[in-house]
Protein backbone atom coordinates (compact mmCIF):
# COMPACT_ATOMS: atom_id res chain seq x y z
CA UNK A 1 0.00 0.00 0.00
CA UNK A 2 1.25 3.21 -0.94
CA UNK A 3 -0.12 6.88 -1.02
CA UNK A 4 -1.76 8.32 -3.94
CA UNK A 5 0.56 10.52 -6.09
CA UNK A 6 -0.62 12.79 -8.64
CA UNK A 7 1.15 13.89 -11.95
CA UNK A 8 1.92 16.97 -13.23
CA UNK A 9 -1.04 17.92 -16.25
CA UNK A 10 0.30 21.08 -18.19
CA UNK A 11 -1.80 23.57 -18.86
CA UNK A 12 -2.45 22.76 -22.71
CA UNK A 13 -3.71 19.43 -21.41
CA UNK A 14 -6.12 20.74 -19.12
CA UNK A 15 -7.42 22.78 -21.70
CA UNK A 16 -7.96 19.80 -23.94
CA UNK A 17 -9.92 18.39 -21.42
CA UNK A 18 -12.57 21.24 -20.91
CA UNK A 19 -12.83 20.65 -24.82
CA UNK A 20 -12.93 17.17 -24.54
CA UNK A 21 -15.67 17.21 -21.86
CA UNK A 22 -17.69 19.95 -24.08
CA UNK A 23 -17.16 17.07 -26.95
CA UNK A 24 -19.11 14.62 -24.71
CA UNK A 25 -22.02 14.97 -25.42
CA UNK A 26 -21.90 16.35 -29.40
CA UNK A 27 -25.38 16.39 -30.06
CA UNK A 28 -25.89 19.81 -28.65
CA UNK A 29 -23.17 21.18 -30.35
CA UNK A 30 -22.56 19.83 -33.75
CA UNK A 31 -25.44 17.31 -34.63
CA UNK A 32 -28.50 19.11 -33.97
CA UNK A 33 -27.21 22.54 -35.68
CA UNK A 34 -26.56 20.56 -38.71
CA UNK A 35 -29.66 18.68 -38.65
CA UNK A 36 -31.80 21.82 -38.03
CA UNK A 37 -30.00 24.19 -40.86
CA UNK A 38 -30.39 20.87 -43.14
CA UNK A 39 -34.26 20.96 -41.87
CA UNK A 40 -34.68 24.74 -42.21
CA UNK A 41 -32.81 24.09 -46.04
CA UNK A 42 -34.99 21.38 -46.96
CA UNK A 43 -38.17 23.31 -46.17
CA UNK A 44 -37.25 26.01 -47.98
CA UNK A 45 -36.48 23.84 -51.24
CA UNK A 46 -39.65 22.39 -50.91
CA UNK A 47 -41.30 26.22 -50.82
CA UNK A 48 -38.91 27.31 -53.59
CA UNK A 49 -40.66 24.62 -55.98
CA UNK A 50 -44.07 24.74 -54.36
CA UNK A 51 -43.41 28.72 -55.96
CA UNK A 52 -42.64 27.78 -58.80
CA UNK A 53 -45.08 25.22 -59.43
CA UNK A 54 -47.65 27.53 -58.74
CA UNK A 55 -46.20 30.36 -61.17
CA UNK A 56 -46.33 27.40 -63.61
CA UNK A 57 -45.29 29.25 -67.07
CA UNK A 58 -45.60 32.60 -66.57
CA UNK A 59 -42.23 31.68 -63.85
CA UNK A 60 -40.95 34.47 -61.24
CA UNK A 61 -38.39 37.07 -61.11
CA UNK A 62 -35.23 35.29 -61.30
CA UNK A 63 -34.05 37.25 -58.24
CA UNK A 64 -37.19 35.45 -56.02
CA UNK A 65 -35.46 33.43 -54.36
CA UNK A 66 -32.21 35.47 -53.37
CA UNK A 67 -33.49 36.84 -50.55
CA UNK A 68 -33.55 34.54 -47.45
CA UNK A 69 -32.73 34.24 -43.65
CA UNK A 70 -32.95 30.63 -43.09
CA UNK A 71 -29.17 30.22 -42.48
CA UNK A 72 -29.04 33.33 -39.56
CA UNK A 73 -30.72 30.50 -37.21
CA UNK A 74 -27.82 28.63 -36.86
CA UNK A 75 -26.22 31.18 -35.88
CA UNK A 76 -28.33 32.62 -33.36
CA UNK A 77 -28.66 28.91 -31.92
CA UNK A 78 -25.36 29.46 -30.79
CA UNK A 79 -26.46 31.93 -28.70
CA UNK A 80 -28.25 29.45 -26.73
CA UNK A 81 -24.98 26.89 -26.96
CA UNK A 82 -22.86 30.02 -25.35
CA UNK A 83 -25.10 30.21 -22.40
CA UNK A 84 -25.54 26.43 -21.42
CA UNK A 85 -21.58 26.53 -21.89
CA UNK A 86 -21.81 29.44 -19.06
CA UNK A 87 -24.58 28.59 -17.12
CA UNK A 88 -24.53 24.30 -16.61
CA UNK A 89 -21.27 23.53 -18.54
CA UNK A 90 -19.39 26.17 -16.19
CA UNK A 91 -20.67 24.91 -12.88
CA UNK A 92 -20.30 20.75 -13.89
CA UNK A 93 -16.78 21.46 -15.08
CA UNK A 94 -15.90 23.74 -12.42
CA UNK A 95 -17.59 21.62 -10.03
CA UNK A 96 -15.55 18.76 -10.65
CA UNK A 97 -12.36 20.40 -10.24
CA UNK A 98 -11.41 22.47 -13.31
CA UNK A 99 -10.32 25.75 -12.98
CA UNK A 100 -12.08 28.93 -14.18
CA UNK A 101 -9.00 29.86 -16.28
CA UNK A 102 -8.77 26.43 -17.59
CA UNK A 103 -12.19 26.22 -18.35
CA UNK A 104 -12.68 29.63 -19.67
CA UNK A 105 -9.82 29.19 -22.04
CA UNK A 106 -11.20 25.45 -23.62
CA UNK A 107 -14.39 26.87 -23.94
CA UNK A 108 -12.73 30.13 -25.85
CA UNK A 109 -10.91 27.61 -28.39
CA UNK A 110 -14.10 25.42 -28.48
CA UNK A 111 -16.15 28.63 -29.62
CA UNK A 112 -13.18 29.09 -32.05
CA UNK A 113 -13.45 25.62 -33.67
CA UNK A 114 -16.75 25.66 -33.52
CA UNK A 115 -16.98 29.62 -35.56
CA UNK A 116 -14.30 27.49 -38.15
CA UNK A 117 -16.59 24.55 -38.93
CA UNK A 118 -19.85 26.34 -39.36
CA UNK A 119 -17.92 29.07 -41.17
CA UNK A 120 -16.00 26.61 -43.37
CA UNK A 121 -19.12 24.23 -43.62
CA UNK A 122 -21.73 26.90 -44.75
CA UNK A 123 -19.15 28.65 -47.28
CA UNK A 124 -19.06 24.96 -48.93
CA UNK A 125 -22.13 24.32 -49.05
CA UNK A 126 -22.48 28.15 -50.20
CA UNK A 127 -20.45 26.70 -52.92
CA UNK A 128 -22.13 23.65 -53.84
CA UNK A 129 -24.87 26.07 -54.17
CA UNK A 130 -23.05 28.45 -56.59
CA UNK A 131 -22.11 24.98 -58.26
CA UNK A 132 -25.65 24.12 -59.09
CA UNK A 133 -26.79 27.44 -60.09
CA UNK A 134 -28.56 27.62 -56.74
CA UNK A 135 -29.88 24.00 -56.65
CA UNK A 136 -31.30 24.00 -60.26
CA UNK A 137 -33.97 26.46 -59.14
CA UNK A 138 -32.02 29.85 -58.61
CA UNK A 139 -32.35 29.41 -54.83
CA UNK A 140 -29.86 30.77 -52.68
CA UNK A 141 -29.94 29.57 -49.34
CA UNK A 142 -26.25 29.08 -48.10
CA UNK A 143 -24.29 32.85 -49.16
CA UNK A 144 -28.01 34.78 -49.98
CA UNK A 145 -28.31 38.82 -50.88
CA UNK A 146 -25.17 40.62 -50.83
CA UNK A 147 -23.28 36.86 -49.51
CA UNK A 148 -24.22 35.78 -53.14
CA UNK A 149 -21.57 38.13 -55.10
CA UNK A 150 -18.35 37.87 -52.64
CA UNK A 151 -15.90 35.23 -52.98
CA UNK A 152 -16.60 31.85 -50.78
CA UNK A 153 -13.34 32.67 -49.27
CA UNK A 154 -15.02 35.83 -47.85
CA UNK A 155 -18.16 33.86 -46.99
CA UNK A 156 -16.30 31.64 -44.76
CA UNK A 157 -14.56 34.46 -43.15
CA UNK A 158 -17.88 36.59 -42.52
CA UNK A 159 -19.85 33.58 -41.28
CA UNK A 160 -16.79 32.61 -38.81
CA UNK A 161 -16.40 35.97 -37.63
CA UNK A 162 -19.96 36.89 -37.06
CA UNK A 163 -20.15 33.13 -35.19
CA UNK A 164 -17.63 34.42 -33.07
CA UNK A 165 -19.43 37.61 -32.09
CA UNK A 166 -22.21 35.40 -31.15
CA UNK A 167 -20.35 32.98 -28.86
CA UNK A 168 -18.34 35.29 -26.96
CA UNK A 169 -21.41 37.98 -26.94
CA UNK A 170 -23.70 35.84 -25.64
CA UNK A 171 -20.92 33.77 -22.86
CA UNK A 172 -20.73 37.44 -21.62
CA UNK A 173 -24.07 38.33 -21.68
CA UNK A 174 -24.65 34.68 -19.81
CA UNK A 175 -21.53 35.51 -17.15
CA UNK A 176 -23.60 38.51 -16.05
CA UNK A 177 -26.57 36.02 -15.19
CA UNK A 178 -24.04 33.53 -13.88
CA UNK A 179 -22.94 36.74 -11.25
CA UNK A 180 -25.74 38.35 -11.21
CA UNK A 181 -28.80 36.94 -11.88
CA UNK A 182 -32.03 37.85 -13.41
CA UNK A 183 -31.57 41.70 -11.88
CA UNK A 184 -28.02 41.72 -13.68
CA UNK A 185 -29.70 40.92 -16.72
CA UNK A 186 -32.06 43.60 -16.50
CA UNK A 187 -29.74 46.17 -15.50
CA UNK A 188 -27.07 45.07 -18.48
CA UNK A 189 -29.66 45.47 -21.08
CA UNK A 190 -30.97 48.60 -19.61
CA UNK A 191 -27.69 49.84 -19.90
CA UNK A 192 -27.25 49.12 -23.65
CA UNK A 193 -30.51 50.66 -24.33
CA UNK A 194 -29.46 53.50 -22.79
CA UNK A 195 -26.20 53.86 -24.38
CA UNK A 196 -27.65 53.23 -27.97
CA UNK A 197 -30.50 56.32 -27.86
CA UNK A 198 -27.56 58.15 -25.88
CA UNK A 199 -25.45 57.31 -28.95
CA UNK A 200 -28.36 58.21 -31.92
CA UNK A 201 -29.08 61.19 -30.27
CA UNK A 202 -25.44 62.49 -30.12
CA UNK A 203 -25.10 61.51 -33.73
CA UNK A 204 -28.22 63.92 -33.97
CA UNK A 205 -27.02 66.43 -32.77
CA UNK A 206 -23.73 66.71 -34.31
CA UNK A 207 -25.37 66.34 -37.41
CA UNK A 208 -22.94 63.27 -37.87
CA UNK A 209 -25.57 60.93 -39.80
CA UNK A 210 -24.11 61.35 -43.03
CA UNK A 211 -21.00 61.03 -41.86
CA UNK A 212 -22.06 57.61 -40.13
CA UNK A 213 -23.46 56.49 -43.28
CA UNK A 214 -20.71 56.94 -45.31
CA UNK A 215 -18.44 55.01 -42.62
CA UNK A 216 -20.53 52.00 -43.64
CA UNK A 217 -21.84 52.55 -46.70
CA UNK A 218 -18.12 52.72 -47.70
CA UNK A 219 -17.18 49.52 -46.46
CA UNK A 220 -18.01 46.01 -47.49
CA UNK A 221 -18.99 42.69 -45.41
CA UNK A 222 -15.85 41.68 -44.58
CA UNK A 223 -14.57 44.84 -43.47
CA UNK A 224 -17.49 45.22 -41.27
CA UNK A 225 -17.17 41.91 -39.64
CA UNK A 226 -13.62 42.43 -39.03
CA UNK A 227 -14.98 45.50 -37.03
CA UNK A 228 -17.18 43.15 -35.24
CA UNK A 229 -13.55 40.96 -33.76
CA UNK A 230 -12.50 44.18 -31.29
CA UNK A 231 -15.98 43.65 -29.68
CA UNK A 232 -15.42 39.99 -29.70
CA UNK A 233 -12.36 40.18 -28.18
CA UNK A 234 -13.51 43.07 -25.63
CA UNK A 235 -16.78 40.60 -24.78
CA UNK A 236 -14.19 38.08 -24.29
CA UNK A 237 -12.30 39.78 -21.70
CA UNK A 238 -15.35 41.08 -19.81
CA UNK A 239 -16.97 37.75 -19.74
CA UNK A 240 -13.43 36.35 -18.21
CA UNK A 241 -13.07 38.62 -15.76
CA UNK A 242 -16.64 38.01 -14.68
CA UNK A 243 -16.28 34.39 -14.33
CA UNK A 244 -12.92 35.10 -12.52
CA UNK A 245 -15.18 35.40 -9.65
CA UNK A 246 -18.02 33.10 -10.24
CA UNK A 247 -19.16 30.10 -8.05
CA UNK A 248 -20.81 26.97 -9.77
CA UNK A 249 -24.42 26.33 -8.77
CA UNK A 250 -25.46 23.47 -7.05
CA UNK B 1 1.74 13.64 9.98
CA UNK B 2 1.49 16.64 7.42
CA UNK B 3 -1.90 18.59 7.09
CA UNK B 4 -3.86 18.25 3.57
CA UNK B 5 -6.08 21.15 4.60
CA UNK B 6 -5.15 23.70 6.83
CA UNK B 7 -8.29 26.23 7.75
CA UNK B 8 -7.68 29.23 9.98
CA UNK B 9 -10.64 32.00 10.85
CA UNK B 10 -12.54 30.98 7.99
CA UNK B 11 -15.71 33.45 6.95
CA UNK B 12 -18.03 33.43 4.59
CA UNK B 13 -20.91 35.86 4.71
CA UNK B 14 -23.64 36.46 2.14
CA UNK B 15 -25.33 40.00 2.75
CA UNK B 16 -25.80 39.66 6.31
CA UNK B 17 -25.91 36.11 6.92
CA UNK B 18 -23.07 34.28 7.87
CA UNK B 19 -23.08 30.95 6.46
CA UNK B 20 -19.37 29.93 8.14
CA UNK B 21 -18.13 32.14 11.08
CA UNK B 22 -14.52 32.34 12.41
CA UNK B 23 -13.56 28.30 12.00
CA UNK B 24 -10.55 27.30 11.97
CA UNK B 25 -9.23 23.11 11.90
CA UNK B 26 -6.62 20.90 9.74
CA UNK B 27 -7.17 17.66 8.43
CA UNK B 28 -4.57 15.26 8.44
CA UNK B 29 -2.87 13.04 5.76
CA UNK B 30 -4.43 9.84 4.73
CA UNK B 31 -7.27 9.85 7.06
CA UNK B 32 -11.42 9.66 7.05
CA UNK B 33 -13.13 12.79 8.32
CA UNK B 34 -16.53 12.67 8.90
CA UNK B 35 -17.93 16.58 8.60
CA UNK B 36 -21.25 16.46 10.13
CA UNK B 37 -23.86 18.90 11.28
CA UNK B 38 -27.28 19.67 10.70
CA UNK B 39 -29.07 21.07 7.56
CA UNK B 40 -28.10 24.52 6.62
CA UNK B 41 -24.93 24.02 8.99
CA UNK B 42 -22.45 25.43 6.46
CA UNK B 43 -20.95 21.98 5.68
CA UNK B 44 -21.39 22.18 2.18
CA UNK B 45 -20.32 26.08 2.08
CA UNK B 46 -16.62 24.39 3.67
CA UNK B 47 -16.40 21.94 1.49
CA UNK B 48 -16.88 24.59 -1.37
CA UNK B 49 -14.09 26.81 0.27
CA UNK B 50 -11.92 24.23 0.53
CA UNK B 51 -12.02 23.53 -2.70
CA UNK B 52 -11.55 26.96 -4.43
CA UNK B 53 -15.62 27.10 -5.73
CA UNK B 54 -16.42 29.85 -3.16
CA UNK B 55 -14.65 32.45 -2.07
CA UNK B 56 -13.90 33.33 1.31
CA UNK B 57 -14.41 36.51 3.38
CA UNK B 58 -11.99 36.67 5.55
CA UNK B 59 -9.19 34.00 6.89
CA UNK B 60 -7.24 31.38 4.85
CA UNK B 61 -7.36 27.99 3.32
CA UNK B 62 -4.75 26.07 2.75
CA UNK B 63 -4.60 22.93 0.66
CA UNK B 64 -1.36 20.87 0.26
CA UNK B 65 0.33 23.94 1.65
CA UNK B 66 -1.23 26.33 -0.81
CA UNK B 67 -4.19 28.52 -1.39
CA UNK B 68 -6.59 26.49 -3.30
CA UNK B 69 -8.50 28.90 -5.71
CA UNK B 70 -8.18 28.55 -9.28
CA UNK B 71 -5.22 26.75 -8.18
CA UNK B 72 -4.58 23.43 -11.06
CA UNK B 73 -2.28 22.03 -9.06
CA UNK B 74 -3.93 21.63 -6.08
CA UNK B 75 -7.33 21.22 -7.73
CA UNK B 76 -6.05 18.11 -10.17
CA UNK B 77 -5.09 16.49 -6.66
CA UNK B 78 -8.73 17.05 -5.54
CA UNK B 79 -11.94 15.07 -5.65
CA UNK B 80 -15.32 16.82 -4.89
CA UNK B 81 -18.37 15.09 -5.24
CA UNK B 82 -21.41 16.50 -4.38
CA UNK B 83 -25.43 15.75 -4.15
CA UNK B 84 -26.54 18.90 -5.85
CA UNK B 85 -24.04 18.78 -8.76
CA UNK B 86 -25.23 20.25 -11.94
CA UNK B 87 -24.96 18.02 -15.28
CA UNK B 88 -25.52 19.90 -18.53
CA UNK B 89 -28.16 18.92 -20.33
CA UNK B 90 -28.61 16.12 -22.65
CA UNK B 91 -25.61 14.65 -20.60
CA UNK B 92 -26.02 10.83 -19.96
CA UNK B 93 -24.28 8.79 -17.28
CA UNK B 94 -21.45 7.51 -19.51
CA UNK B 95 -20.61 11.33 -20.52
CA UNK B 96 -20.76 12.41 -17.02
CA UNK B 97 -18.12 9.69 -16.06
CA UNK B 98 -15.96 10.20 -19.54
CA UNK B 99 -15.59 13.77 -18.41
CA UNK B 100 -14.43 12.81 -15.18
CA UNK B 101 -11.95 10.15 -16.45
CA UNK B 102 -10.50 13.07 -18.51
CA UNK B 103 -10.50 15.42 -15.51
CA UNK B 104 -9.00 12.95 -12.81
CA UNK B 105 -4.83 12.17 -13.47
CA UNK B 106 -5.14 9.00 -11.21
CA UNK B 107 -8.92 7.24 -12.74
CA UNK B 108 -9.24 4.31 -13.00
CA UNK B 109 -11.25 3.24 -15.20
CA UNK B 110 -11.57 -0.81 -14.67
CA UNK B 111 -12.79 0.02 -11.48
CA UNK B 112 -15.11 2.40 -12.35
CA UNK B 113 -16.64 -0.15 -14.88
CA UNK B 114 -16.59 -2.61 -11.60
CA UNK B 115 -18.71 0.15 -9.78
CA UNK B 116 -20.87 0.90 -12.46
CA UNK B 117 -21.98 -3.21 -12.49
CA UNK B 118 -22.18 -2.99 -8.32
CA UNK B 119 -24.44 -0.24 -8.03
CA UNK B 120 -26.05 -1.23 -11.30
CA UNK B 121 -25.71 2.19 -12.64
CA UNK B 122 -28.10 3.05 -16.03
CA UNK B 123 -25.18 4.86 -18.19
CA UNK B 124 -27.32 5.13 -21.19
CA UNK B 125 -29.83 7.33 -19.23
CA UNK B 126 -29.85 11.02 -18.95
CA UNK B 127 -28.95 12.60 -15.88
CA UNK B 128 -32.04 13.94 -15.36
CA UNK B 129 -34.34 10.84 -15.41
CA UNK B 130 -32.07 9.04 -13.47
CA UNK B 131 -33.57 8.80 -9.71
CA UNK B 132 -32.24 10.63 -6.84
CA UNK B 133 -30.58 7.33 -5.46
CA UNK B 134 -28.54 6.45 -9.39
CA UNK B 135 -27.52 10.08 -9.49
CA UNK B 136 -25.64 9.54 -6.08
CA UNK B 137 -24.31 6.18 -7.41
CA UNK B 138 -22.55 8.04 -10.24
CA UNK B 139 -21.41 10.58 -7.51
CA UNK B 140 -19.59 7.89 -5.48
CA UNK B 141 -18.36 6.30 -8.58
CA UNK B 142 -16.35 9.39 -9.19
CA UNK B 143 -15.11 9.80 -5.84
CA UNK B 144 -13.75 6.77 -5.58
CA UNK B 145 -12.45 6.12 -8.93
CA UNK B 146 -10.96 9.29 -9.28
CA UNK B 147 -8.44 7.78 -6.92
CA UNK B 148 -7.47 12.11 -6.17
CA UNK B 149 -5.49 12.43 -2.88
CA UNK B 150 -8.25 14.55 -0.89
CA UNK B 151 -11.44 13.53 -1.90
CA UNK B 152 -14.64 15.34 -0.43
CA UNK B 153 -17.73 13.25 -0.49
CA UNK B 154 -20.68 15.98 0.61
CA UNK B 155 -24.05 13.81 0.88
CA UNK B 156 -22.41 10.99 -1.28
CA UNK B 157 -25.07 8.61 -0.63
CA UNK B 158 -28.45 10.55 -0.33
CA UNK B 159 -31.27 8.07 -1.89
CA UNK B 160 -29.41 5.29 -1.93
CA UNK B 161 -30.63 1.91 -0.40
CA UNK B 162 -29.35 0.50 2.56
CA UNK B 163 -27.57 -2.48 0.06
CA UNK B 164 -25.66 0.29 -2.05
CA UNK B 165 -24.65 2.07 1.06
CA UNK B 166 -23.29 -1.16 2.68
CA UNK B 167 -21.71 -1.49 -0.99
CA UNK B 168 -20.31 2.32 -0.53
CA UNK B 169 -18.90 1.27 3.28
CA UNK B 170 -17.19 -1.75 1.92
CA UNK B 171 -15.48 0.01 -1.19
CA UNK B 172 -14.64 3.12 0.18
CA UNK B 173 -12.78 1.43 3.13
CA UNK B 174 -11.07 -1.89 0.87
CA UNK B 175 -9.79 1.13 -1.84
CA UNK B 176 -8.76 3.19 0.94
CA UNK B 177 -6.53 0.38 2.76
CA UNK B 178 -4.96 -0.07 -0.81
CA UNK B 179 -4.89 3.57 -1.90
CA UNK B 180 -4.51 5.55 1.34
CA UNK B 181 -5.83 8.80 0.80
CA UNK B 182 -7.25 11.73 2.18
CA UNK B 183 -11.35 11.82 2.34
CA UNK B 184 -13.71 13.91 3.70
CA UNK B 185 -17.25 12.74 4.09
CA UNK B 186 -20.36 14.81 5.37
CA UNK B 187 -23.41 12.56 6.42
CA UNK B 188 -26.23 12.49 8.36
CA UNK B 189 -26.06 9.09 8.68
CA UNK B 190 -23.31 9.29 11.94
CA UNK B 191 -23.61 6.07 13.09
CA UNK B 192 -23.84 4.17 9.92
CA UNK B 193 -20.72 5.81 8.42
CA UNK B 194 -19.42 6.18 12.76
CA UNK B 195 -17.18 2.90 12.22
CA UNK B 196 -15.19 4.72 8.89
CA UNK B 197 -14.14 8.09 10.63
CA UNK B 198 -10.87 8.39 12.19
CA UNK B 199 -12.03 12.04 12.69
CA UNK B 200 -14.98 14.43 13.68
CA UNK B 201 -15.53 17.97 12.80
CA UNK B 202 -18.62 19.04 13.81
CA UNK B 203 -20.53 22.54 12.57
CA UNK B 204 -23.50 24.21 13.59
CA UNK B 205 -24.77 27.42 12.74
CA UNK B 206 -21.61 28.05 10.36
CA UNK B 207 -19.60 27.55 13.57
CA UNK B 208 -17.29 24.38 14.41
CA UNK B 209 -18.30 22.63 17.79
CA UNK B 210 -16.44 19.48 17.81
CA UNK B 211 -13.19 19.12 16.31
CA UNK B 212 -11.77 15.42 17.96
CA UNK B 213 -10.60 12.13 17.00
CA UNK B 214 -13.82 9.96 16.78
CA UNK B 215 -12.10 7.16 19.49
CA UNK B 216 -11.51 10.22 21.62
CA UNK B 217 -15.52 11.60 21.45
CA UNK B 218 -16.76 7.85 21.80
CA UNK B 219 -15.15 8.09 25.32
CA UNK B 220 -16.29 11.27 26.55
CA UNK B 221 -19.75 10.93 26.97
CA UNK B 222 -21.45 8.11 28.98
CA UNK B 223 -25.54 7.99 29.72
CA UNK B 224 -26.34 7.40 33.19
CA UNK B 225 -29.77 5.25 34.44
CA UNK B 226 -31.30 4.83 37.61
CA UNK B 227 -33.32 6.11 40.12
CA UNK B 228 -34.56 10.20 39.93
CA UNK B 229 -33.27 11.13 43.06
CA UNK B 230 -29.60 9.09 42.78
CA UNK B 231 -29.37 10.40 38.91
CA UNK B 232 -30.02 14.05 39.67
CA UNK B 233 -28.01 14.04 43.02
CA UNK B 234 -24.94 12.68 41.13
CA UNK B 235 -25.15 14.90 37.76
CA UNK B 236 -25.56 18.60 39.99
CA UNK B 237 -22.72 20.57 38.99
CA UNK B 238 -21.43 18.33 35.82
CA UNK B 239 -21.87 18.76 32.29
CA UNK B 240 -25.31 17.58 31.72
CA UNK B 241 -25.70 16.94 27.36
CA UNK B 242 -29.35 15.57 27.64
CA UNK B 243 -31.45 14.60 30.02
CA UNK B 244 -34.62 12.39 30.22
CA UNK B 245 -37.00 10.65 32.67
CA UNK B 246 -39.64 7.84 32.13
CA UNK B 247 -41.68 7.41 35.71
CA UNK B 248 -39.36 7.33 38.50
CA UNK B 249 -36.34 6.58 36.62
CA UNK B 250 -33.93 8.92 34.76
CA UNK B 251 -31.22 8.65 32.07
CA UNK B 252 -28.48 11.79 31.82
CA UNK B 253 -25.88 12.02 29.16
CA UNK B 254 -22.42 13.51 31.04
CA UNK B 255 -19.48 14.70 29.28
CA UNK B 256 -16.07 14.84 30.78
CA UNK B 257 -16.27 11.52 33.21
CA UNK B 258 -13.30 9.97 34.73
CA UNK B 259 -12.59 6.60 35.29
CA UNK B 260 -13.06 7.09 39.02
CA UNK B 261 -15.87 9.31 38.48
CA UNK B 262 -17.30 5.95 36.39
CA UNK B 263 -16.66 3.76 39.70
CA UNK B 264 -18.49 6.19 41.66
CA UNK B 265 -21.32 6.34 39.55
CA UNK B 266 -21.69 2.24 39.69
CA UNK B 267 -21.17 2.98 43.44
CA UNK B 268 -24.01 4.86 43.69
CA UNK B 269 -26.65 2.27 42.26
CA UNK B 270 -26.41 3.69 38.40
CA UNK B 271 -26.15 1.70 35.19
CA UNK B 272 -23.52 2.67 32.85
CA UNK B 273 -24.19 3.31 28.86
CA UNK B 274 -22.47 3.66 26.41
CA UNK B 275 -23.23 6.49 24.24
CA UNK B 276 -22.93 6.69 20.14
CA UNK B 277 -21.60 9.29 17.86
CA UNK B 278 -24.69 10.12 16.80
CA UNK B 279 -26.52 10.43 19.65
CA UNK B 280 -23.33 12.50 21.20
CA UNK B 281 -23.46 14.91 18.65
CA UNK B 282 -27.45 15.09 18.27
CA UNK B 283 -27.63 16.33 22.26
CA UNK B 284 -24.06 18.49 21.72
CA UNK B 285 -25.99 20.59 18.93
CA UNK B 286 -29.01 20.42 21.01
CA UNK B 287 -27.08 22.00 23.67
CA UNK B 288 -25.22 24.41 21.86
CA UNK B 289 -29.16 25.72 20.26
CA UNK B 290 -30.55 26.44 24.07
CA UNK B 291 -27.07 28.07 25.17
Amino acid sequence: MTAIATPRVATARRIGTTLRIHAANPWAIVYTPWLILMGVFLLNFSIWHLVLRAAGDRGVNPDAFHYNGGVSWVLFYMVVVAVQAMNQTFSFVVGLGATRRDYFLGTAVLFVGLSLMYGVGIAAFAGLERATDGWGVSGWFFAPWTFATMPLWEVAVVYTLVMLFMFFGGSTVAAVFVRWGANGIILFFASVAVLIVASLYAITQLEAWDAVGQFFSGRDAIQLALMSLVVTVAAGFVGYALMRRATPKG
Amino acid sequence: MTAVIEVTDLARTYGKVAAVSDVSFSIEENSICGLLGRNGAGKTTLMRLVTGQEFASAGEIRVFGENPVENAGVLARTCFVRESQVYPDGFRGKHVLRAAAHLFPNWDADYAARLVDEFRVPLDRRMKKMSRGQRSSVGVIIGLASRAELTLLDEPYAGLDAVARELFYDHLLRDYSENPRTIVLSTHLIDEAARLLEHVLVVDNGSLLMDAAADDLRGTAVTLVGSHNSVERFATGRPVLGWESIGGLSSVTLTGLSDADKADAVAAGLELAPVSLQQLIVSRTRGAQEA
